[in-house]
């Protein structure tokens, strides 16, 4: 008995030294961090899984009780998104593929091509401006440019009028995916650019006295290079762009309208004239979320490795 | 296979509105065939001439000829020209055989299992089979190094560009690479330019050696020429190691008087010097004669400082005797001769084996006696 007293007090002691109050106190501050920035996500989390009443009812960041939980919300969510969360990969995957190929093959003819050094700083200096100009300034013009001037409403309908759901209103779609291919060009130059300056020059070199031409060693030495960076900005610019609310609001206009992305559905999800439902919000938020989630952890490897081999 | 001809070639970089010139009018010709060496000290403008000849520089002014053919508006794609990196500059997403194929793909029409034959080939010359399938990342320095210049000679080319590409290897496999890319070089047969700072690869390696300082070309000669009858002062310190020994001296007719010691000359070396009244005299180490005794006749007495065996030889450095420390010089001799640190001693300077330069411009005035540099050649190119 006494014995095992001892081994329990000797083990207590043996832990005890390590904890000195330095460690206890950034211990400590780590955790509040920690509970600091998970607790909006983790209200969400809880509340998505409330009834209404429950919401109401309970503190916001317990979970609910068994007679407080329910699924609905979830179905709910699910169902009312559907058409948005399609719209949104419909346009978000080509737009993304689109600008970031495009900002490759900018970013290479602009740092590893070797042609008039001026100019290309003038075309440099341009792809700087695209990146800096605020959306809010070129809404109204924008949207005057594609209804207006293009007149975009009768345009797409012609070619993709024989495609199941397709109504005239998915031509704002095609505005709004170019857009954004016209909008996430200069960041996916820049991006690629700090990549392909610190590609060893040497190897360009070599191939071009292999022989290899322009578009050879941008195909067969450079662009397998840049895979980990494909990664990379692939993730950001999907994420901006599936996240993305303005071009969509304004070249779409309504979250009722057939061709209305993910965001502009949620952003009327679970709000009526009976008040807000926030069940119903929380839970369409993280199924707004769930591509660019899937998105990460499917090129989360490529991620590290670009971030890696850019520092 | 091609003659190589660079004809006042010049090359000058802009910085921030200044004219830097790396290369200064350049003349330079390389026969059909030949191993030339271009080699100086860092900056001196050898790889940015064999930057000029690859067509990743253009010329400032000035031509650059292969074969009969000017080529200076040809990128490097039209040049048919193949080069080997310091840093070898593998693709290292490619395996040996899709580096070693690349060029082949890209310039020539060839079939896929005609290239497939010549990789091999060129693989097997070099012994690197068994890594065709490896990727560069997982070869070591000697075998990146052999990839590289495998993948210049599956081309066959007309002219290979070397830059440096031993540096980056350690002393003993530079050494093994040197013979067998010498070797190599005379089987194949193919017009050669080779860069480095190293002159004893310039002085192994070569048919003949260009020695460039500042951008100007100093010398261009076999590896004998310039080391025994060195144009310039530049030449005679680069080539040769440990390097030549200078003493600045004033020419006072038949005597030449230097800071430690008066030297009287012949007639014949005094009438070579006539009208110069600064000098440099040079000797180089081996040249030095030491003997035991410092009061002998026509020796001066010196001072053994540190002595550095090399096994085969002894390299001594000394200092003449005198109240504040005279000149430092070095003497290699035998290495079974036993010297020690403070040992007094006499040296010898042949008056045959002296180099005199202007002592303002340079320039060689008299170089060294040798009997006959041809027959000297033929045992250096044997």
């Amino acid at each position: 008995m006494s014995n095992a007293t001892n081994s329990r007090a000797e083990s207590i002691a043996r832990v005890l030294p390590a904890l000195d109050y330095s460690k206890i106190a950034i211990y400590l501050l780590v955790m509040t961090f920690a509970a600091f920035f998970i607790s909006p996500i983790w209200t969400g989390l809880v509340t998505a899984f409330k009834t209404t009443g429950a919401v109401t009812a309970t503190t916001p960041f317990l979970p609910p009780g068994p007679d407080g939980f329910t699924l609905q919300k979830w179905t709910t969510a699910i169902e009312y998104l559907s058409t948005g969360m399609t719209n949104s990969l419909l346009m978000s995957f080509p737009a993304t593929i689109a600008s970031v190929t495009l900002g490759s093959t900018a970013a290479y003819g602009l740092t590893l091509v070797d042609w008039h050094k001026r100019t290309q700083f003038a075309v440099l200096v341009l792809f700087m401006f695209g990146i800096f100009i605020p959306y809010q300034a070129v809404l109204v013009p924008l949207s005057d440019f594609w209804i207006n001037m293009v007149g975009v409403d009768g345009l797409v309908g012609p070619v993709l009028g024989g495609l199941p759901f397709f109504t005239e209103r998915h031509s704002r779609l095609f505005a709004v995916t170019v857009t954004h291919v016209v909008y996430g060009i200069p960041i996916c130059m820049l991006l690629f650019r700090g990549y392909y300056v610190a590609l060893s020059d040497e190897l360009i070199e070599a191939a071009k006295i292999d022989g290899a031409s322009i578009t050879s060693i941008y195909r067969r030495i450079v662009l397998p290079l840049s895979k980990p960076m494909f990664g990379v900005v692939f993730i950001y610019q999907f994420t901006m762009i599936w996240n993305e609310f303005l071009f969509s609001l304004t070249l779409i206009g309504s979250s009722a309208s057939p061709a209305a992305t993910v965001t502009l559905v949620l952003s009327g999800l679970g709000s009526d004239l009976t008040g807000v439902d926030f069940g119903l919000r929380m839970a369409g938020a993280f199924v707004a979320a769930l591509p660019t989630l899937i998105i990460y952890v499917l090129f989360a490897e490529q991620f590290a490795k670009g971030l890696a081999s850019d520092n | 296979m091609a003659n190589v001809s660079l004809a006042a070639a010049t090359k000058t970089f802009d910085d921030d509105g200044d004219q830097i010139v790396a290369v200064d009018e350049l003349d330079l010709d390389i026969q059909d065939g030949e191993f030339l060496v271009l080699v100086g000290p860092s900056g001196c403008g050898k790889s940015t001439t064999l930057r000029m000849v690859a067509g990743l520089e253009s010329p400032s002014s000035g031509t650059i000829t292969l074969g009969d053919e000017v080529i200076n508006d040809k990128t490097p794609q039209e040049r048919d020209i193949a080069m080997v990196f310091q840093s070898y500059a593998l693709y290292p997403h490619m395996t040996v055989r899709g580096n070693m194929a690349f060029g082949l793909e890209e310039s020539t029409d060839l079939s896929d299992a005609e290239i497939t034959d010549r990789v091999d080939e060129a693989a097997d010359i070099l012994g690197i089979t068994d890594l065709l399938d490896r990727k560069p990342g997982e070869l070591s320095g000697g075998q990146q190094q052999r990839v590289a210049l495998g993948r210049a000679i599956v081309r066959d080319p007309k002219v290979f560009l070397l830059d440096e590409p031993l540096a980056n290897l350690d002393a003993k496999l530079r050494a093994e690479m040197r013979t067998e890319l010498q070797q190599l070089q005379e089987d194949l047969d193919t017009t050669t330019i080779y860069v480095t700072h190293d002159q004893t690869e310039a002085m192994t390696m070569s048919d003949r050696i260009a020695i460039l300082d500042g951008g100007e070309l100093q010398q261009v000669g076999t590896p004998m020429e310039c080391y025994h009858e060195p144009a310039n002062v530049f030449v005679a310190g680069f080539i040769g190691e440990p390097s030549m020994n200078f003493f600045d001296v004033t020419n006072e007719g038949d005597v030449l008087v230097g800071e430690d010691f008066r030297y009287p000359v012949s007639e014949a070396a005094a009438a070579a010097v006539q009208g110069h009244d600064d000098l440099v005299l040079g000797i180089r180490p081996e040249n030095i004669e030491i003997v035991e005794d410092p009061v002998a006749d026509d020796v001066l007495p010196a001072v053994v400082d540190v002595v550095e065996p090399h096994g085969n030889e002894n390299a001594v450095h000394l200092r003449f005797a005198d109240q504040d420390g005279g000149t430092r010089f070095t003497a290699t001799v035998g290495g079974m001769r036993s010297l020690s640190g403070g040992q007094e001693v006499g040296v010898r300077f042949p008056e045959d084996a002296l180099h005199l330069f202007d002592g303002h411009s340079g320039d060689a005035l008299r170089n060294r006696i040798v009997e006959d540099l041809d027959q000297v050649e033929q045992i250096g190119t044997t």
